[in-house]
């Protein structure tokens, strides 16, 4: 009896031991990830505070300068670019949703002939090589005065927001049980009203990670404003390349353009995390 | 309230017809139960009715106004469906109150919260108000979706298996609650539901449906002891009727039916016989319930002589179930019969009981006293 007992208290305390040194490790693993993962971050960070002189001759160590930050803040448009940008991608997005999510929604709920031939369609867009497409867009846009408009380069930005909202919010769609939708239609509910008060809500997790994942693509975009915008509009993945002079790379200004440019994303993933949760509309219909 | 009235519907899907030229007229305030195997379009008839779903041919009216071109809306119908469509992002409470918050039929809030108080009353869920529908069990589900019928007064209440989830003892309850709301309120109620208790208990009147047509249409005695065909035989009664075949005989002038490989000739009443030599039948399906089996493990003389296959005690009574050469019998027994299997066991029909088919077409011939045994057993003797 006492054998056993004092067995199973030695069990125990080896059971907690293991489980703390599983914990450990666990946490000294998604440690180790984390620097992984942040450390060109931290790395651009470290180098948007040197000078170009310190630049290959130092790692941590050097005496930290605002000069670059001056320089590309202050003595560049840079500011200009940013808003321009954020006029394109954001403005992308906004028109994505607006037509996306009938599309989805009618991709989800109607039957019409080759629906499915159409959807892939919209898909197959993504798959495109942006640079396979640009020569006769610019040949295009040219002609028809859109070269170096806002317009312009929101319409072709929907290449690459266009289908990921659509499917990903027709996947939703799909997921509520059109019993849902007549219910409320014999609740006195018009089509609108459903739409806005109990189809918009049900896929909201979806559409706003869709829509921030198609605002950081259209965000990051180099090859469309690269040829399609001009001295006009200029967004700021092409104003970086500014500071790749023809003899010498500034990489700390390179490195302050980076770090702004990146900053909208990193806000927009935090807000992602929050809004992926799913499983709201588990539940509510017989599984 | 209203009286619905479908005209010659036909409803396809595709290739797949659900509703098959199908017509009926549920009256004003009457509790009409629809009753069929899975499949049978008994879904999609409540859904034609509603408005969600368009016939291809025929008329819907209600109140003698043809609806076929109203939007589901505007028709004033409260329908329960089967997988319940709760708003999943909206608690018990505000389910519930979804109706009366549409545009087209808004209360003020203080009649609101009174009506959902009084239905989640009378649901037991009044004290899950807070609740998301992700948070309840099916059977609390169930119950909020027939609340959000319930809480309306519309021109006819559709429930598509509003009980199918609840446990026994609840169902049972509600089945209660339903009928005392029936008789209450003056509502029309178009029910579907697979349980022949449910259909039975509730109904004033029930169609059933199979493959898209009405099989039979009449009260719930009529369908339990006049039949149409076998089909309908089959679906009601608990354990499931008996129906085998026999041969029609003639002995002394008296006819009788000879059946399970016996001798012995068992005679039919007057009714049944002059019926039988009309129509010239030779062969015959006969249907026979379990509860007009009588059995006795002494031998007894004229008495059809078997064996115990299973003997399977439910509670209240047992169902034995007799091996007769091959033939499976089943038999309603008193609750305290104890039987080893394989004894041998000694039964008789009361053939004044047993129903009739054709061995050909499956429907129904004749039963003994056809004309008034549904209302004569309905007045004096429980169905079960």
């Amino acid at each position: 009896m006492d054998n056993e007992q004092k067995t199973n208290v030695s069990s125990q305390s080896k059971n907690t031991a293991l489980d703390l040194l599983g914990t450990f490790g666990r946490n000294l693993g998604l440690t180790l990830y984390a620097l992984f993962a942040l450390f060109p971050l931290v790395w651009m960070i470290i180098c948007s505070l040197k000078l170009d002189s310190e630049m290959y001759n130092t790692v941590f160590v050097f005496s930290p300068t605002l000069d670059n930050y001056k320089a590309v803040l202050l003595g560049t448009d840079y500011f200009k670019a940013f808003f321009q940008n954020l006029i394109v991608a954001g403005g992308a997005v906004i028109l994505t949703i607006v037509a996306g999510v009938p599309a989805a929604y009618a991709l989800a709920r109607y039957d019409f002939k080759k629906k499915e031939d159409l959807a892939f369609q919209i898909l197959s867009f993504k798959f495109a090589p942006e640079i396979l497409v640009i020569l006769p867009i610019f040949t295009i846009f040219q002609r028809i005065g859109l070269y170096d408009t806002y317009f312009g380069l929101i319409w072709v930005y929907q290449l690459i927001t266009m289908p990921l909202v659509i499917w990903v919010v027709r996947g939703y769609f799909e997921e509520i049980s059109v019993e849902i939708e007549q219910a409320a239609q014999l609740d006195g509910y018009r089509w609108f009203d459903i739409f806005f008060d109990i189809l918009v809500p049900l896929i909201k997790p979806g559409l706003v990670a869709s829509a921030l994942l198609a605002f950081i693509f259209a965000w990051n975009s180099f090859t469309f404003p690269l040829v399609l915008s001009g001295f006009k509009i200029q967004t700021m993945t092409i104003t970086s390349l500014r500071y790749i002079a023809s003899d010498t790379v500034h990489y700390g200004q390179v490195a302050v353009a980076s770090l702004v440019a990146v900053s909208p994303e990193i806000i927009a993933c935090l807000f992602i995390q929050k809004h992926l949760v799913r499983g709201l509309s588990f539940g509510a219909v017989k599984g | 309230m209203a009286r619905i009235t479908l005209e010659n519907i036909t409803k396809k899907y595709k290739d797949k017809t659900a509703l098959d030229n199908l017509s009926l007229d549920v009256l004003d305030n009457e509790f009409f139960v629809l009753f069929g195997p899975a499949g049978a379009g008994k879904t999609t008839l409540l859904k034609t009715i509603a408005g969600i779903e368009f016939p291809q041919e025929g008329l819907v009216r209600i109140d003698g106004a043809i609806v076929n071109l109203i939007e589901p809306m505007y028709r004033n119908v409260s329908m329960v469906f089967e997988n319940y469509a709760l708003y999943p992002h909206k608690n018990v409470y505000d389910n519930i109150a979804s109706p009366m918050r549409s545009k087209l039929y808004r209360k003020d809030e203080a009649y609101i919260k009174e009506q959902v108080l009084r239905v989640t009353k009378m649901m037991r869920i009044d004290e899950l108000l807070d609740r998301k529908p992700s948070q309840l069990s099916n059977g609390q589900r169930q119950r909020v979706a027939l609340g959000r019928c319930l809480v309306r007064t519309p021109n006819v209440f559709l429930m598509d298996e509003p009980l199918a989830h609840l446990d026994a003892k609840l169902r049972h309850f509600m089945r209660g609650e339903l009928k005392e709301m029936q008789s209450a309120f003056n509502s029309t109620t178009i029910y579907v539901t697979h349980d022949y208790m449910e259909a039975m208990s509730l109904a004033d009147r029930i169609a059933i449906l199979n493959s898209g047509h009405i099989e039979q249409l009449g009260t719930s005695l009529e369908m339990y002891y006049t039949p149409r065909n076998e089909f309908v035989a089959r679906l009601f009664g608990e354990p499931e009727i008996n129906i085998f075949s026999g041969e029609v005989e003639e002995a002394s002038g008296q006819l009788g039916i000879t059946a399970l490989g016996q001798e012995t000739i068992m005679p039919v009443e007057p009714d049944v016989a002059a019926v039988l030599r009309s129509g010239n039948h030779k062969r015959v399906h006969i249907g026979i319930r379990g509860a007009d089996i009588t059995f006795s493990f002494a031998e007894k003389l004229g008495w059809i002589r078997g064996s115990v296959y299973t003997n399977e005690p439910i509670g209240n009574k047992v169902i034995m179930v007799v091996d007769v050469k091959g033939t499976h019998i089943y038999l309603v027994a008193p609750n305290d019969t104890k039987a080893e299997i394989d004894k041998p066991v000694y039964i008789s029909m009361n053939m004044k009981d047993a129903i009739l088919f054709s061995a050909e077409s499956a429907e129904y011939i004749i039963r003994h006293d056809a004309r008034n045994v549904s209302r004569r057993r309905g007045a004096n003797k429980a169905v079960g």
